[in-house]
């Protein structure tokens, strides 16, 4: 297992980053074409997409913190890219 | 484990699969549940996902289902395939979230054989999993069914026909025109343009291609339709002793007929375009459904499906 990375190394543009990634990787989008201020629906992510997003953020976090989790009682309120980076950023306690 | 039957026939239809197939069968489920496994090994459970269960939420929370374990041991090698009767909105999030997406497919789609007498099956894809598709979508269900059909039936060109209400090219709603237009420029697939519901059955065509909203209600009205038509004649020929008599006579052509469109002997639906191979079952599976269902994910297997579909997809990285 890779040696965990204090959070404190992470800022919101990387989070950002981390989010926009692994949403066009399960997309098959470019990076480029996930904007922040998009809502999931209007990216075409649906429940299974996003739950294959929050899957693949808890393993691209838990480098970050060990055992990042997202809780499914708070998937209801993550409707857009923003959504996700501020959840993530609130988590980690990252400004 | 699932389905209305189940475990008994689930079971039954495991067991017969390994006497009368020679395949390997592992059961995957809750132990007090399964009651007497016929000798098979059992890859023991905690929890199950039920008919009703959230799809893609139960796989999160019911980790140690059988659903989850099973697309496990195809992850992990230890299971060529997986078969379910079960959720088969669980099946399919089980299967996408453990075993993956193939590179470059954007969603996976159910590939359904709906019989076609006298012919190979012709495959409806999407059956039911993406309610709301796009037209590169739709493009990816005909290439990676095209590329099953000539797999797993030795078909050399499927007959790729795009589902929609008339044959020209007009007509249709925006993304059936927008697909047309993109399966014509796609070069290597058989595309012989739109086909109609009435083209179901005998399809002239070796694929039908659809969204999976459209693609389920066609699919269930074909076999409302088919059900309703059998118990018609049959009703029909139980009129009176004169028709009875008749009967006994046509019985011998009819039941071949009947055996070659009943849904159990069709092995069930597909998932294409992920890194494993998932059979879903009709839900009122019986042993004989299983035991075919499972025939066939040993045939994909066999025929190397997995690969060809990756390859389909991404034929500059093989």
């Amino acid at each position: 297992m890779a040696d965990a990375v204090h959070p404190s190394s992470l800022d919101r543009a990387a989070i950002l980053g981390i989010v926009r990634d692994q949403l066009a990787e399960i997309l098959e989008k470019s990076p480029d074409e996930i904007k922040e201020d998009v809502s999931f629906t209007d990216l075409g992510a649906d429940s299974l997409a996003l739950i294959e997003l929050v899957e693949a953020l808890e393993e691209a976090l838990g480098k970050y913190s060990a055992g990042f989790h997202i809780d499914d009682e708070d998937l209801e309120g993550l409707l857009s890219v923003r959504d996700a980076v501020n959840y993530v950023a609130d988590k980690l306690q990252v400004t | 484990m699932g389905g209305d039957f189940a475990p008994k026939e689930i079971i039954a239809g495991a067991r017969a699969a390994v006497d009368e197939l020679g395949l390997s069968v592992i059961l995957v489920g809750v132990p007090e549940l399964l009651g007497d496994p016929l000798g098979l090994e059992v890859f023991a459970c905690s929890e199950v996902i039920a008919m009703d269960d959230d799809p893609a939420a139960s796989v999160r929370k019911k980790k140690d289902s059988s659903l989850v374990r099973a697309a496990e041991l195809v992850r992990d090698g230890k299971a060529c395939a997986m078969v379910s009767a079960g959720n088969t909105g669980a099946t399919m999030a089980s299967a996408l979230l453990r075993m993956g997406r193939l590179p470059g497919v954007v969603r996976p789609c159910i590939a359904t054989p709906i019989p076609n007498p006298g012919h190979t099956p012709m495959v409806l894809v999407d059956a039911g999993a993406n309610s709301e598709c796009t037209a590169e979508m739709l493009v990816q269900f005909a290439l990676m069914a095209s590329t099953f059909v000539k797999a797993r039936y030795n078909v050399e060109r499927p007959r790729v026909g795009l589902l929609s209400i008339g044959e020209e090219s007009t007509k249709g709603t925006p993304l059936v025109k927008e697909t047309h237009q993109l399966l014509l420029a796609l070069e290597g697939l058989n595309f012989v343009g739109n086909v109609e519901g009435r083209d179901l059955v005998p399809a002239p065509v070796d694929v039908v291609v659809t969204d999976g909203f459209t693609g389920n209600v066609a699919l269930k009205t074909l076999e409302g339709a088919l059900k309703f038509i059998f118990a018609t004649v049959l009703s029909a020929l139980d009129t009176n002793d004169e028709t009875r008599a008749a009967g006994d006579v046509l019985f011998e052509y009819l039941l071949p007929l009947a055996a070659e469109l009943t849904p159990e002997n069709q092995g069930g639906a597909m998932l294409l375009g992920l890194e494993g191979i998932c059979v879903i079952s009709h839900g009122s599976s019986n042993a004989t459904a299983i035991k075919n269902a499972l025939r066939v994910a040993s045939e994909m297997d066999t025929a190397n499906v997995v690969a060809k579909l990756r390859l389909a997809i991404r034929p500059d990285q093989p």
